[in-house]
């Protein structure tokens, strides 16, 4: 069976350390001030002392479906092999199409390359040398993994045997390929 | 393939789609809240974590040059904060691209947190200090000139000559963030024979330290957090103040069904991932001595346990006789059927159960009494070298003493210093004099906060001299103002460090040490279960040619101060090899590894298949028995067992003021670091919602606090998450040195805020200050 690349985001284990947040930064060379990927807190929920939190990853959603590719004029905003959505930076003319388009507001134009940019599992850098994306490997709570969800003997793969994922804006049809796991977690 | 009637309705269903999520929002992210969602805890000061760049396409850059060159990766330690984890250190064309953990250290994975992520961004800051400097203008005025380092090591010469010839070697204070610098900073201190030689402990672990000392004779006494199956926190934090191995372990300890409990004024992170108890503030010890009562009412204790391992048990007893449940109600506030429910889980899970110790601790003056208790109800149940419980250290010279495990005993050397002069009097704080509180306060850490007192009162003898290593007490150390004020009586200032710290702008004398990424460090000794040795080295070349390492700093110093015998090598990798050839290693390992651990060894823990087996290797007190009742203690403070003391509470319309640590910072470390500072750039007051509509305080609203001498603005964080008696900021922030451009004037300096009352054993008192709110 074809890759299916996948990450998985067990939400009870994030700490929102931002480890990942920094980690990404330096991996990817995102200019000050920008991030392609955070880890915000959601809460406190609740009213004093009945109250809970917890933190959602905010990245791109790698969608099957990606209206930043359908709008891209110039073909910048593509899938790559693995069906993985990826900005050529030499083709990308700075519109910001895609930016507007984006449901989940993931995108950004690079201060220094003036081209959009966006998390990207860290193709570039690491998943194309067989590493796991910078973030995932500094995950200080072990709320993430990523994979290939079609191989059962995966991380993702079992996780997702295990436990109910839920995608983001999933209506939209979007298909993403992050997997949001919120077992042990007051929404 | 589409055809293009089939694209052109692709697009107008994808606007459509836009359209609908513009309008109603969708359920997940709306939009731009991917921009507004802040840091947990930052308030009134969001980080934007989407940005807009240039409206223009900018000139693209070279394409991904760095990404055809060699990457070579150096082991070595990080140093974003004390605990000096493992780490990986990526190299491209000689400069730091990235920093990952060791993954040859598996307690660490290969993995690292944010500050340990974010060290190249403070390695090429341009912010750093760069060149030695002397005052020129009024203290505090910002007024250097850039020296040689020898007109600045001349300079500190004479000064240190001047005091020793007028007020003795005693009137020179050192004091440092404890590290593996100390070897070289306190040669200094001692070579010129001053006693006053102190650590940043007191603001920190001390009291959990005399308390470990107190009943087993030793501090080297760890949690197994990892295998613990009931974990109960006393105001620890492990998710914000990280310690990279320890954090992976509770979250290790939750995987795997572990219940955390978390007693906290404040909602912390730690707290969200168990049950949050909002405790009174400065009432722990009620909680755990009702743990007791309730243990000790149902029999339940370890009664084999505390026969063969324990003394004085009896004395306790009856301490806890009448702090029943419905006792501690009225003081913690904590229903008193929670206190019993916790307590009996507790035993149910013991021995994989942890009563936490803390880790900063000196909450109150009698701190040292609450840690005591705890490790009490541990011990009561047993929860001692066995998996899921505490343990002994296990180091090389404790494992040589148990033959099975003496293979893996290899033991550093030592680098032979001669004899320093015997100091002429005794220390300011009363350190290791018999009969009072002095007594139980460690040798090498010492009650810091005396420092400014002894400066300012002149008692018990004048502090005229001090030197200060990568600490800053203008932030770290209990009324900063008083701090201030001791810094500018003094008649010698030195300071170094990598910033222009708060402390460092009040100096005579700054030496700018190199960031640890550019230098090595005398081998470490990071055992816990198992032994291991962690080495730092350079990774790239100086990034500024006039910073140098602390032990050459020092070196250098002591040659032109006469006390050049004291620093007997050349180089430090002649000093660290001569470490490693006792234990058999090299620096060629090391600088391989970056760590060293027995290979095949597993974590050993002297009771794991053995209930009976002896301690008394490992136990250090009368009989080799782990100590309740403490005849040391009892000479010290006349309080052998723990007593309780109520302390007082705030009154209507003022709030107990309490602090604490967040995940992207270390305390008066990083504020000024710029990816950490980008990430949070101040700090804001928790203030609990209905408390602050009493007040007419709304979210993000500039406020004015007050404890009745000292004021602060800042701002205000409207929450849910503390209890309606008590405000809370994170610690670092508030910055009063120009010389840190993005920290400046941002946030609130907590320790602004809070008196400078010395604890019962030395310690720093946090969380003993009231405070009063309004808008500004």
């Amino acid at each position: 069976m074809a890759k299916h690349y996948g990450m998985v985001i067990q939400i009870a284990k994030c700490i929102g350390c931002q480890a990942c947040t920094v980690a990404c930064k330096f991996q990817n060379k995102v200019p000050e001030g920008q991030y392609r990927t955070m880890s915000p807190a959601v809460g406190p929920i609740g009213t004093y002392p009945n109250v809970s939190m917890h933190f959602g990853k905010e990245a791109c959603q790698m969608c099957q479906n990606a209206l930043c590719v359908d709008v891209c004029p110039t073909k910048a905003s593509h899938y790559d092999e693995n069906g993985l959505v990826m900005v050529d930076a030499d083709k990308c003319v700075g519109c910001r199409y895609c930016l507007a388009a984006c449901p989940y507001d993931a995108r950004f134009i690079n201060k220094e390359t003036g081209a959009a940019d966006k998390y990207t599992f860290c193709f570039e850098e690491r998943l194309s040398k067989g590493l796991q994306p910078a973030c995932v490997s500094t995950c200080l709570g072990g709320s993430l993994s990523f994979g290939d969800v079609n191989d059962p003997n995966s991380d993702v793969a079992k996780i997702l045997g295990k436990s109910k994922a839920e995608f983001r804006l999933s209506e939209l049809g979007t298909k993403p390929r992050i997997y949001y796991i919120y077992d042990g977690v007051v929404k | 393939m589409l055809t293009p009637v089939v694209i052109i309705l692709k697009i107008c269903e994808n606007n459509l789609k836009k359209l609908v999520i513009f309008l109603f929002g969708g359920k997940g992210v709306n939009r731009r809240q991917f921009i507004k969602r802040a840091l947990y805890g930052a308030g009134g000061t969001a980080v934007a974590i989407s940005g807009f760049g240039a409206l223009t396409k900018a000139a693209p850059k070279p394409a991904l040059a760095t990404a055809t060159n060699e990457e070579t990766t150096v082991f070595s330690s990080c140093e974003m904060c004390r605990n000096q984890c493992p780490v990986a250190v990526k190299v491209v064309d000689g400069k730091v691209s990235k920093i990952e953990g060791n993954p040859n250290d598996s307690g660490f994975g290969g993995v690292i947190c944010a500050r340990g992520n974010s060290g190249p961004s403070m390695l090429y800051d341009p912010q750093r200090l760069k060149k030695p400097m002397i005052r020129t203008g009024e203290r505090g005025s910002g007024k250097y000139k850039e020296v040689s380092w020898d007109e600045a090591y001349t300079y500190i010469a004479e000064k240190v000559k001047e005091l020793q010839q007028k007020y003795g070697g005693e009137s020179v204070a050192f004091a440092s963030r404890k590290g593996p610098h100390d070897w070289f900073f306190r040669a200094i201190g001692k070579g010129i024979g001053s006693p006053n030689i102190f650590s940043h402990e007191a603001t920190c672990p001390m009291t959990r330290s005399v308390a470990l000392h107190s009943m087993f004779g030793s501090e080297a006494i760890a949690a197994d957090y990892g295998n613990a199956k009931y974990i109960v926190s006393v105001g620890r934090n492990w998710l914000e103040g990280i310690h990279v191995a320890q954090t992976r372990s509770i979250m290790k300890a939750i995987d795997n069904g572990a219940k955390i409990v978390v007693l906290d004024p404040r909602f912390s992170v730690t707290a969200s991932k168990g049950e949050w108890i909002p405790i009174k503030g400065a009432t722990d010890l009620a909680f755990v001595m009702a743990m007791a009562n309730v243990i000790i009412a149902d029999g339940t204790y370890d009664k084999d346990f505390i026969e063969r391992y324990t003394s004085g048990f009896d004395k306790w007893q009856v301490e806890v006789k009448d702090k029943t449940p419905e006792w501690a109600e009225k003081e913690t506030g904590i229903p008193k059927d929670t206190i019993i429910r916790i307590a009996r889980e507790f035993v149910k899970h013991s021995p994989k159960a942890i009563l936490d110790f803390g880790w900063r601790t000196g909450i109150t003056p009698n701190d040292y009494q609450l840690r005591r208790a705890i490790m009490f109800v541990n011990m009561m149940m047993g929860n001692f070298e066995v998996p899921g419980g505490y343990y002994h250290k296990k180091y090389a010279a404790v494992l040589k003493k148990f033959p099975e495990m003496s293979s893996y005993a290899k033991t550093l050397g030592d680098i032979y210093q001669p004899a320093f002069p015997k100091p002429s009097t005794y220390r300011i704080d009363g350190t290791g004099i018999k009969g009072i509180p002095g007594q139980l306060i460690p040798e090498g850490d010492g009650a810091v906060s005396q420092i400014p007192e002894s400066i300012l009162t002149g008692q018990p003898y004048p502090i005229k001299g001090w030197f200060v290593h990568r600490f800053n007490p203008v932030i770290s150390v209990t009324e900063s103002d008083r701090i201030i004020e001791a810094l500018k009586k003094l008649d010698l200032l030195v300071v170094c460090d990598i910033y222009m710290t708060d402390t460092a702008m009040f100096a005579d004398v700054i030496l700018p040490e190199c960031s640890y990424l550019e230098r090595y460090d005398k081998v470490f000794d990071m055992s816990g279960k198992t032994p291991k040795y962690v080495l730092r080295q350079p990774a790239v070349e100086l990034v500024y040619p006039d910073t140098k390492p602390s032990w050459q700093i020092y070196k250098e110093l002591a040659v032109k101060m006469g006390l050049g015998h004291y620093f007997p090598y050349e180089d430090m990798e002649e000093f660290i090899s001569r470490q490693l050839a006792p234990a058999g290693l090299t620096l060629d390992y090391m600088k391989q590894k970056g760590v060293w651990t027995p290979e095949g060894m597993k974590p050993f823990y002297i009771r794991a298949n053995d209930h009976t087996a002896s301690l008394d290797d490992i136990v250090h007190r009368t009989d080799s028995k782990i100590e309740f009742y403490s005849e040391e203690v009892e000479e010290a403070t006349k309080q052998g067992i723990p007593k309780y003391e109520q302390y007082p509470q705030p009154q209507e319309g003022e709030f107990r003021f309490v602090q604490g640590k967040v995940a992207v910072h270390t305390n008066a470390g990083t504020a000024n670091v710029p990816v950490l500072n980008e990430l949070m750039p101040e700090n804001s007051l928790w203030i609990n919602q209905e408390s602050a509509n009493k007040l007419g305080i709304r979210e993000g609203e500039d406020i004015i606090i007050s404890n009745g001498k000292y004021e602060h603005k800042g701002k205000a964080k409207v929450t849910q998450g503390i209890r309606p008696d008590t405000v809370f900021c994170y610690h670092g922030f508030g910055r009063i040195s120009p010389g840190l451009k993005r920290a400046y004037g941002k946030g609130i300096n907590g320790n602004k805020l809070i008196n400078n009352v010395i604890g019962e054993v030395g310690n720093v008192c946090t969380s003993m200050s009231f405070v009063t709110v309004k808008k500004a």
